[in-house]
């Protein structure tokens, strides 16, 4: 029972933080209607960019966490605008496409930039507290904590601002949305500094839990996709929902099979959701 | 547009054709540069070791190409990223063998790059050498085309379990990504423990997990004396963190490619302190390994540049030994040089010289004596234990 436990709080802790970039991929789709494949290595981006701030210039980890998001929101906004906007014509499967060849391209330019080193925050690493034959880490906490605080951000932000009653009057409906002169390309601009923004923050998260090198957003990528399939492409709930259900199902399932195929536990839920719920769980549009 | 194929178009395009086969392409290839391709990890977990490798290949083949080649012909390198990934690597060797038809492929890095990648070099006739350990790599059908110069994870394994037994451990825990090495590491971890009075128990883990705390909640609950680290470095700095935040006491081995000097200036000190790690050691102090540290100016170069650098070393004197340039020539002539009771010689250079004053050579490494089997594996090597001791590595014993 105690495993049991244990592995639930091992999955919600590793579900916070893949829920963050999870939004971000989900909020881009709802009003741009494209998957958003750049996600890991921009993940990576927000990494690098609070490891500088932190290690270089010595700036705590929430500032460092609020560079990241400026930083990321801007680079991908440079993306949008110079690369993906000009496809959107083409369709979404082509501009999917070309975000897997901005991730690739991005990912590169971090690894000319930083090198393949892997690269640490500077940071304390604190022993666990045990309880009740149980374990959980301080560090961990506090980055849940940090996730969820955005989480609560970005509900509050769609809910009560105007900009993001806009954006989800535009992800409902774009042309019923211009007729109550919102400006469509404005709002999916502010969805793109967003969502990407908040996959920066992501990035930086895992980086804090971890270690960063060029590939840690990309190792990422599955799962942050996974969750947000589970929950419902589009809906930010969603894709919070499934986040923490894939970190849940990814421990538990150690329980029960090898560590090794604990990858297969995304792919599966994908097949799973995509043959009996093509929807996701929370259906379209549920934000 | 149509498609018709006019009579004039016809007659134009055959006699571009009848033209080009006309030049003199047997000419060319006899011609032109000696092709040697490297193919090393520039990119992922092996990408700390795999620019450092391709350079010294450079700088080996620039003295040879300085001091007027091999055979009268000047050699070129083509340098592929297999970026520590067998897809990756296999679409490179393709281009290697394929585009640029080198009759030599060195460097191969992860074991699973070199399983990919060694049915292309055998095939077509590529010498391929490498410094993966995993011993299926020798196994494989090679022909003969596959030599190399890392000891095989059998023998690996051994010294691993020899010395968590030294360690006094009764209990051994093996946590390691799923490799073309981790069973046979294993397994023989396990005969030498358990012969000694042990257990030991395993782990496989996914390498690209951000978290491993469930696969060490695991660990805990076996309980163990010794952790034994299998994995590459970027998923063995995850697991260190979370093996240190389990608040686990006890003692720690790993490959030294994986927890070395920029893992543990990656890592807080407390996390990495006291770890043991084992490597196939140098020949320090060897007339090769001088050479190799003045070519390229590094102080203590890793066990992989001091193998490529034999291996390019051999590559050039087995051509020299053969009069042909040809992978399969090369295969052929790889041990009339490697071993037996020819002149010692320790760089290519040397070795050229001797060749050519119609003395037969042994070459004798920067890694080792570099003698071969029959299969591909290397006689003798040298094992170098180490320590983490205040954030640096200290030396405990070579052996």
């Amino acid at each position: 029972m105690t495993d049991i436990i244990q592995a639930v709080i091992n999955g919600v802790l590793t579900g916070a933080l893949i829920a963050i970039p999870a939004m971000g991929l989900t909020a881009i789709f709802a009003v741009l209607r494209y998957v958003n494949f750049a996600i890991g290595p921009l993940a990576t981006c927000g990494a690098f960019a609070a490891w500088v701030l932190n290690f270089r210039y010595g700036w705590p980890v929430l500032p460092a966490m609020a560079g990241s998001f400026v930083t990321v929101a801007a680079i991908g906004l440079a993306v949008e605008q110079a690369a993906l906007a000009r496809l959107r014509p083409s369709g979404a499967l082509t501009v999917a496409i070309a975000s897997i060849a901005v991730g690739i391209i991005l990912e590169n330019v971090l690894r000319f930039s930083f090198g393949n080193d892997l690269r640490a925050f500077d940071l304390p690493l604190m022993r666990d507290w045990r309880f009740w034959g149980l374990r959980v880490g301080p560090q961990q906490l506090q980055t849940a904590g940090i996730a969820v605080a955005m989480m609560a951000g970005v509900f509050a932000f769609l809910r009560f601002t105007r900009y993001g009653k806009a954006m989800r009057a535009v992800a409902d409906n774009p042309d019923l949305a211009r007729l109550f002169r919102m400006e469509p390309g404005r709002i999916a601009m502010a969805t793109v500094a967003l969502g990407t923004g908040l996959t920066g923050v992501g990035g930086a998260l895992l980086g804090l839990d971890s270690a960063i090198d060029p590939m840690s957003g990309s190792r990422l990528l599955l799962p942050v996709f996974a969750a947000a399939v589970l929950g419902g492409l589009g809906s930010i709930p969603g894709a919070v929902a499934g986040a923490i259900l894939i970190g849940i199902g990814e421990e538990l399932s150690l329980l029960v099979i090898p560590a090794t195929y604990r990858s297969a536990i995304g792919f599966l839920t994908i097949l799973l959701v995509l043959s009996f719920r093509p929807g996701g769980l929370f259906g379209e549009r549920a934000a | 547009m149509t498609n018709s194929t006019t009579r004039r178009r016809f007659l134009a395009s055959s006699a571009i054709l009848a033209g080009s086969l006309a030049l003199p392409i047997r000419a060319m290839a006899q011609d032109g540069p000696i092709k040697l391709g490297t193919l090393t990890p520039l990119t992922g977990a092996g990408g700390p070791y795999g620019p450092v490798m391709a350079d010294t290949v450079k700088a080996v083949v620039d003295g040879v190409n300085a001091a007027g080649g091999v055979l009268g012909r000047q050699i070129e390198v083509v340098s592929e990223d297999d970026q520590t990934n067998p897809e990756a690597g296999v679409r490179a060797a393709r281009k290697l063998i394929d585009v640029d038809g080198v009759s030599a492929i060195m460097g191969t890095w992860a074991s699973s790059v070199t399983t990919a990648v060694a049915p292309l070099c055998w095939e077509s006739g590529t010498m391929l050498t490498t410094v993966s350990g995993a011993d299926s790599i020798t196994l494989l059908p090679h022909e003969g085309y596959i030599v190399r110069t890392q000891p095989n994870t059998i023998l690996q394994g051994q010294k691993f379990g020899e010395f968590t037994v030294e360690l006094g451990a009764g209990k051994v825990f093996f946590m390691s990504p799923q490799t073309p090495f981790a069973d046979s590491q294993f397994s023989e971890i396990t005969k030498v423990v358990e012969a000694a009075g042990g257990s030991t128990e395993k782990l496989i883990y996914d390498d690209k997990k951000p978290s491993y705390r469930s696969e060490v909640d695991e660990m805990m609950a076996f309980g163990p004396d010794v952790v034994v680290l299998g994995g590459y470095m970027p998923d063995t700095t995850v697991l260190l963190k979370d093996i240190y935040r389990a608040g686990y006491e006890g003692k720690m081995l790993a490959f030294a490619y994986s927890v070395n000097q920029k893992l543990v200036d990656a890592l807080p000190a407390e996390v990495v302190e006291g770890i043991y790690t084992i490597a196939p050691s140098p020949a320090e102090g060897s007339a090769a390994y001088k050479a190799l540290t003045e070519l390229t100016g590094i102080a203590s170069p890793d066990p992989y540049t001091t193998q490529i650098f034999d291996q390019v070393n051999m590559v050039i004197l087995a051509i020299a030994a053969a009069g042909d340039a040809s992978g399969t020539a090369i295969r052929d002539a790889f041990r009339t040089v490697s071993q037996g009771d020819g002149k010692p010689v320790h760089t290519a250079l040397e070795g050229l010289e001797a060749l050519a004053a119609g003395e037969a050579v042994n070459y004798d490494g920067a890694s080792g004596p570099c003698d071969f089997t029959a299969e591909g594996d290397i006689l003798d090597c040298q094992f170098r234990y180490e320590q983490v001791k205040d954030g640096a590595f200290t030396l405990l014993k070579i052996a």
